[in-house]
């Protein structure tokens, strides 16, 4: 059959092996261009999505006493449109944008790790699977993107759709964490010779601090998913008051992710201000190492928050004191932003084509946004608007007026690089006033909304005064920016085939990513333009008048080794996981349980065990120094002594698991024992995966594979490694020691 | 007593600690009279008399946990933080054990002081016994000053470099929110004998109706000022060696 569809066919360029290579290319791709634009499709369909789910919302809110979705449709809509917004449109844009840009503006060739990348794409896809078979599975989740609980536990929400919410959420988690891990690696390690990191541009500079706060942030909310998800698969009580557990907890944790969480997705859209704005001014960016600090600053603080999203919860107003206090700090250095981005306007010659417009636009409705911001972290005054849709508007301003215009911005900039064509500057300007005056209509009325008392959450309204056409104006609004989203679809497809050539570099802009034909080539390269400033297109178009040199900086320094970097990137995320845990351990333990007890353990077995592990950590070690000494026979000896201890200590947890259980302790018995089992029972799944990362450079080593070339895969899994260890140290201190000191 | 009253009389001019700190300012006007930064050295003592004469030590004294909790915040962040800043550029330790100058050693010296002495036993003894608390007190100018030896040391050379500096203050910030934010909403009172103080002053009265100040409340802000303050102290630690980062002279660049 193939000997007979080959021979009538045509000689080929491609061989057939080569054809079904690209029949499958996009799928198999590890190049960061193409994984990059899978992140935008990806995006852009979820964008679609959630826009619907929204314009259903609008309808359904269009007039009082509505009855076009039920309630309960309402609520799924609700959580569907926040979770879908958040975790598949803005997040994975973002990606996708730092993925193309952030290798093209530093010079690389690719990300640092090209199949992590993929993996870090592909669980985007199968969050969204996973988030939206829940409404083939008895109905979407329908306790909003925050799921409060005890309204997301089983007793009030006994359909598997949170389940689902939470899995989808845990996977799209890893991949954020996995996508900032290798952003990260790759600014510290894949640079271009003489891009120093004070060369960087803002663009690659704010993603690469973004990243931090990923994993500093992400691992909080998995923590919490994970609780809630043994609440209602173990029937455990963490978050359910009725059992003794703390629902004020779950918001604590969902905060202290979500608050950075409102950073993490603004971060790269200031980002993208801080690149275009200068382009279309025809300046330099106006004080860089102050945009660059502020970015900084606004991590910093935005982890020390969260509470402010609880001041009606009833903290008390010594807590919420504090928290209005560093709140309002936030101000400053976002200030210090938005004066940057006018100052570099001012006495600019500007051009206003679409990507400034849309820029210019984020700037004006960003400025509204923080200033509504500002009234919030007002305990006093948010009292009054918080549960109004003041705090709607606010958000969207935030969400849209910041972040969508700014991608829509982006998507302007940079559609000619990742094309080759530009887009339609009339269908562009078109979209850009069908955006705003949309954008206004249904946001700007909803602060008066909320001024008026309607509350938010709601399906429906009664028809008190005002109410009515307040709320038809603004689904009036949404229609307008529906349009505007179709405009831009058909703008993306037809200039994807039909539009004018771009050239390298259509906007005269002066950051390596215009220095490559477009789109670039596989390799990106092919020579690099010499880089001393920090816009080096600009000193090759004015040899006679270059920027001044950047220097003075880690130039000299060694660069990090790429796999350890990228484990040590890991641990960090790890490490803010078990501390929720341990966190919460001690919160629910700090006076005693009815039932079981601290005291059921028995603290000279573990201690045993634990040294089996402490031990582990001392031979691995020994390994490596082995490994250094090219003692391969040692160093093998020394791994296999390390995994057996490893395996010791997991078969020590298992015995003492088997005897709580024979004497009837099992998860559900107490808070005790639930927080006892998620702990050991984590740390337990660690170690097990250091101990498959250690068999399988064993059997590396045993394939001979260190005697033949120089391998970094020890010194990362060993460092993976006495990081499990570490986590014990803490965790044998907090159940096993601590206790006994009461 | 009303609050105008305590706050006139409730000082403690301790002798000993006047005494100490004349000799210092003494011994830095001899020594670094002409090289020193002097303001910041004056800044540094008054930072220790507000801590340690001011109400603020009559109300630590056994009073209220978040009084003792400004205490330590300014003995171990602020005060050596100043005094480091004072030193001259020439200034040199002498022989100094390396275990002192080891970064891991001042990381432990600044979090350890700050999760040990908040081990119940050791809180409580320090706010009942005199010597317990004069030890506390110069034991924690003398951690926070190997803490801040590693980002403020007064020669280039000796500080961490700014990258590094910034992962050393940031864990320190974590490890020091999470004891903040363990204190704040925890049940249990971590230093009980601020439930029921002896009341030498006269003023509970005072501090439990006129300034609402319950053990609960109390331990809470006591936690609060570790978890928000402290921490703003080290986030502006931190954008400081971002902008020695950016402030590093530019190095000629290297033809290739």
């Amino acid at each position: 059959m193939n000997d007979t569809t080959a021979t009538a066919s045509p000689p080929l360029l491609l061989t057939e092996h080569a054809r079904a290579h690209h029949r499958v290319a996009w799928i198999a791709t590890v190049d960061h261009k193409r994984i990059g634009i899978l992140y935008m499709l990806t995006a852009l369909f979820f964008f679609v999505v959630g826009g619907v789910e929204a314009l259903f919302i609008r309808l359904q809110l269009a007039v009082p006493n509505n009855t076009l979705l039920a309630p309960d449709t309402y609520n799924q809509l609700f959580t569907m449109h926040g979770t879908t917004m958040i975790f598949l449109v803005a997040m994975p844009m973002l990606f996708g944008l730092a993925n193309y840009f952030v290798p093209l503006q530093i010079g690389a060739r690719d990300m640092a790790f090209p199949r992590l990348n993929a993996f870090a794409f592909w669980l985007v896809p199968l969050g969204g699977i996973l988030l939206h078979f829940s409404v083939l599975a008895g109905g979407a989740p329908a306790v909003g993107w925050f799921a409060y609980a005890p309204l997301s536990e089983t007793p009030y929400a006994s359909q598997p759709g949170v389940n689902y919410w939470a899995l989808a959420l845990l996977v799209l988690g890893i991949g954020s964490v996995s996508a900032s891990i290798n952003l990260i690696v790759t600014v510290l390690t894949a640079r271009a010779p003489h891009m120093t990191l004070r060369r960087l541009p803002l663009f690659s500079w704010m993603f690469f601090v973004n990243s931090f706060l990923v994993i500093l942030a992400l691992p909080v909310l998995n923590a919490g998913l994970a609780m809630l998800l043994i609440d209602r698969l173990l029937d455990t009580h963490f978050f359910l008051p009725a059992g003794g557990g703390s629902a004020i907890l779950w918001q604590h944790i969902f905060w202290a992710f979500g608050h950075p969480e409102v950073y993490i997705v603004a971060i790269p859209a200031f980002a993208i201000l801080s690149e275009i704005i200068p382009v279309f001014s025809r300046k330099p960016i106006f004080g860089y190492e102050f945009v660059a600090g502020s970015t900084v600053a606004i991590a910093l603080l935005s982890l020390l928050v969260w509470a402010h999203h609880m001041f009606t919860v009833g903290l008390g107003h010594t807590v919420d004191l504090f928290f209005v206090a560093s709140s309002l700090l936030i101000a400053i250095p976002t200030g210090v932003k938005v004066l940057a981005w006018s100052a570099t306007m001012l006495g600019g010659r500007l051009r206003l084509e679409t990507p400034m417009l849309f820029c210019v636009a984020a700037l004006v409705q960003f400025l509204v946004a923080g200033l509504t911001g500002v009234t919030h972290a007002v305990a006093a005054l948010d009292w009054q608007t918080k549960n109004s849709y003041y705090l709607v508007a606010h958000f969207h301003f935030v969400f849209v007026g910041l972040i969508v215009f700014a991608i829509l911005g982006a998507l302007h900039y940079w559609f000619p690089k990742m094309s080759g064509r530009m887009l339609s500057e009339r269908i562009g300007k078109w979209t850009f006033w069908l955006m705003v005056i949309g954008f206004n209509m249904t946001f700007v009325i909803q602060h008066f909304l909320g001024f008026a008392g309607m509350p938010r959450r709601v399906y429906t309204y009664p028809d008190l005064p005002g109410w009515g056409w307040m709320n038809m104006v603004s689904t009036v609004g949404a229609f307008f920016m529906a349009a505007a989203a179709l405009l831009l679809v058909w703008n993306l497809a037809h200039a994807f085939r039909r539009g004018p050539v771009a050239g390298d570099n259509p906007w005269k802009a002066w950051t390596l990513e215009w220095a490559t034909t477009s789109p670039p080539p596989h390799e990106n390269f092919d020579a690099l333009p010499p880089i001393r400033s920090r816009r080096p297109l600009w000193d090759e178009a004015n040899p006679d008048r270059p920027e001044p040199v950047v220097g003075g900086d880690d130039a000299t320094s060694p660069v990090a080794e790429k796999s350890k970097a990228g484990v040590i990137a890991f641990i960090a995320s790890e490490a803010g996981f078990f501390g929720v845990l341990i966190l919460a351990f001690l919160f629910f333990n700090a006076t005693p349980q009815a039932g079981p007890g601290p005291k059921q353990l028995d603290l000279f077995k573990t201690g045993m065990f634990s040294l089996c592990l402490f031990a582990s950590s001392f031979t691995l070690w020994r390994s490596e120094v082995s490994l250094r000494n090219a003692k391969h026979r040692a160093m093998k000896g020394w791994l296999a002594a390390t995994i057996v201890l490893g395996g010791i200590f997991v078969v020590g947890q298992g015995l003492e698991y088997w005897g709580l259980f024979a004497s009837g302790v099992t998860v559900s018995t107490n808070l005790f024992a639930t927080t006892f089992f998620t702990l050991t029972g984590f740390h337990g799944l660690h170690v097990c995966v250091g101990l498959i990362a250690l068999l399988i450079v064993l059997g590396l080593a045993l394939a001979g594979d260190f005697e033949k070339r120089k391998s970094s895969a020890l010194g990362a899994v060993g460092l993976y490694w006495h990081f499990v260890d570490v986590v014990w140290v803490f965790v044998l201190t907090a159940v096993y020691i601590f206790p006994l000191l009461k | 007593m009303t609050t105008s009253e305590f706050l006139h009389t409730a000082w403690s001019w301790n002798p000993l600690l006047l005494a100490a700190c004349a000799a210092a300012l003494a011994g830095y006007w001899f020594a670094f009279r002409r090289t020193g930064r002097i303001g910041y050295f004056v800044a540094a003592l008054g930072v220790v008399l507000l801590a340690l004469v001011s109400p603020i030590h009559a109300l630590a004294d056994g009073y209220l946990f978040s009084a003792h909790m400004v205490q330590h915040i300014l003995l171990l962040l602020v005060a050596p933080a100043l005094a480091l800043l004072s030193l001259p550029a020439t200034f040199s330790p002498g022989k100094m054990p390396r275990v002192f100058v080891h970064p891991l050693a001042g990381w432990l010296a600044g979090v350890g002081a700050m999760w040990v002495w908040h081990a119940p036993a050791l809180c409580n003894a320090a706010a009942v016994s005199g010597p317990v608390a004069a030890l506390q007190s110069v034991s924690l100018l003398v951690l926070g000053a190997v803490f801040w030896w590693q980002v403020l040391a007064p020669r280039d050379d000796q500080r961490l470099a700014p990258f590094t500096a910034i992962l050393y203050l940031f864990t320190a910030c974590v490890a020091c929110s999470a004891l903040g934010i363990i204190l704040t909403f925890s049940p249990v009172r971590v230093c009980s004998v601020f439930m029921h103080p002896v009341d030498r002053l006269g003023i509970m009265g005072t501090i439990r109706g006129g300034w609402g100040m319950t053990p609960e409340r109390d331990q809470q802000i006591g936690g609060l000022l570790m978890w928000v303050p402290m921490c703003s102290i080290y986030a502006a630690a931190i954008l400081s060696q971002f902008a020695r980062w950016h402030a590093t002279p530019a190095l000629p660049e290297k033809t290739p």
